[in-house]
């Protein structure tokens, strides 16, 4: 019980960690939820990957063409940034495009994503051996490192997504569950397609960059799966699955500030213990004749 | 602007610009009840998305005798076509019809939901607006949709197959909304089948599609010659 005081005190020392980490564990589902019903749950892998690429590229770019960089120096992060938010958003662009165009299978399109992706990725941080220490602190979910200034970049980036994702909901939700539909009313789907692709790109950009690939790809699967054995609405579906992963990031960091375990995976481990706990009671309930499952 | 709700003029339609359908002429007059007849694969859903723009017109045009724009047509595609993880209400699919009129960014307001319910109700499922649409039958689902397309309040509504699937019971429930509509509202109805089977009384013309063409008779050749074949034949005799 005093732990729990002790890191909801806003002079605990690991507070903005606290935040960002629960930011991240509540944002990453509102758009998690169109993963899901969009069928493209492994596009969660594939983008956090290629945002680690592009952190790969900006650093070994770096060295390139300036020198060596310093782990916490403060350009060492905006450098992760503009390489994750580039690739981030390109990689979701070429997809939207494939998509429009019809190229390919889903499955082959992100599979192919995430393999280039991944070896990108051992490629640049092989021809910069300096980054790698940098670089696998940022794949753990170099979280414990927020800084103030980095939680506020996250906080009003997260933010504005959020305040876009509520205002665009019905075209969003429209063009998601029957495309045909909104073509005829006039609708520009692929116009959509593709502002909700950069929404995503930028919180994978963010979430990655915080968080690391492991737990951002947790969170924007894991509580919006959960919400989807639970929700029978829209509203109830997505507002859920952002509180699950908010809490579940909560009681993930307690857990790992306790147990002293890494970060990421407590918090991911925490979320996917209570899918498990979901989904076998739901199965019982079902079984009883006492829940109807969505 | 036509004065026909639809004018098909020597329309060609297919796909990576090689044509399913060619030289295709008809109109669709209002309060006019169409039925696109004809076996499997010879093209009737692709004329029929060719009509709401869904499928590209390669050759020809199609004139809309309203403003596509400002009223878009009702559409009720094929409801296996709709995926059942969407946690949706039947309340909340009839409401996207309305969002044919609501500017980008405008949610849907007091006068969105009484529309919708309204709708519902027209199809006689104003009690189940809030039973979950993947827990629906497959009858109560098309009649969801049907009320989706009303809520565009529409002047011609475009189904595909709305009674492919449901049982008898279903599918006489969906004939009677059909006809109801048509009769009572006035609304034409342009609609994709194999088997008229309970709307024949309601069908005033037939577009026979077969062979790479699509031609327009009458009703009256539904009781003079049931074969399909024969239905092609009838043609070549009248013209």
């Amino acid at each position: 019980m005093s732990v729990l005081v002790e890191i909801l005190r806003p002079s605990f020392l690991l507070h903005d960690a606290l935040v960002a980490s629960v930011l991240v564990g509540a944002v990453c589902p509102l758009v998690g939820v169109y993963f899901v019903l969009r069928r493209m749950i492994f596009l969660g892998v594939a983008l956090p990957q290629v945002s680690a690429a592009g952190i790969a590229f900006a650093f070994f770019g770096y060295k390139l063409i300036v020198g060596p960089h310093e782990h916490f120096e403060m350009n060492e992060r905006l450098i992760a940034v503009v390489g994750s938010v580039a690739f981030t958003l390109a990689a979701t662009l070429a997809l939207s495009l494939f998509e429009r165009r019809g190229r390919g299978t889903v499955e082959a399109r992100i599979g192919t994503t995430y393999a280039v992706a991944a070896a990108a990725t051992i490629i640049f941080l092989a021809k910069d051996p300096h980054g790698d220490a940098q670089m696998v602190n940022l794949l753990k979910g170099d979280i414990l490192a927020t800084t103030s200034a980095s939680l506020l970049t996250m906080k009003v980036v997260f933010a504005a997504v959020v305040l876009v994702l509520f205002a665009c909901r019905k075209e969003l939700l429209l063009v998601s569950f029957d495309r045909d539909l909104a073509v005829v009313f006039g609708k520009r789907a692929g116009l959509w397609d593709l502002l909700l692709y950069l929404l995503i790109g930028l919180i994978i950009s963010f979430g990655v960059m915080t968080a690391g690939p492991m737990a951002t790809f947790g969170f924007l699967v894991v509580p919006a799966v959960t919400m989807r054995l639970l929700a029978r609405r829209m509203l109830t579906f997505s507002l859920g699955a952002a509180v699950l992963g908010g809490a579940t990031a909560f009681v993930g960091f307690y857990c790992a500030y306790c147990f002293d375990l890494p970060l990421g995976p407590a918090e991911v481990g925490v979320a996917s213990v209570v899918l498990v706990v979901v989904g076998v009671t739901t199965r019982i309930l079902g079984a009883l004749g006492l829940w109807q499952s969505p | 602007m036509s004065a026909a709700l639809l004018d098909l003029r020597d329309v060609s339609v297919g796909y990576n610009g090689t044509p399913v359908l060619e030289h295709v002429s008809f109109a669709v007059e209002r309060r006019e009840f169409v039925a696109l007849l004809g076996p499997n694969g010879a093209g009737k859903t692709t004329l029929l998305r060719a009509m709401l723009g869904l499928a590209p017109v390669l050759a020809g045009c199609i004139d809309y005798g309203f403003d596509r724009g400002a009223s878009p047509p009702g559409y009720v595609p094929q409801r296996d076509t709709l995926d059942a993880i969407f946690p949706l209400t039947a309340f909340e699919v009839v409401l996207m019809g309305t969002y044919a009129k609501l500017r980008p960014l405008r949610p849907a307001g007091a006068a969105q939901r009484h529309l919708a319910a309204r709708c519902l109700e027209q199809v006689g499922l104003a009690a189940l607006a809030q039973r979950p649409f993947w827990a629906m039958s497959g009858g109560q689902k098309q009649r969801v949709l049907i009320a989706r397309a009303l809520a565009v309040e529409p002047e011609i509504m475009l189904l595909d197959e709305p009674t492919a699937g449901v049982d008898h019971q279903a599918e006489a429930a969906i004939g009677d909304v059909l006809a109801a509509l048509n009769r009572e509202r006035g609304l034409a109805v342009v609609l994709v089948s194999h088997n008229l089977g309970h709307i024949q009384s309601t069908v005033q013309s037939v577009v026979w599609v077969d062979g790479g063409e699509a031609v327009k008779h009458s009703a009256d050749v539904l009781s003079a010659v049931t074969p399909p074949a024969g239905l092609m034949h009838a043609r070549s005799k009248t013209a």
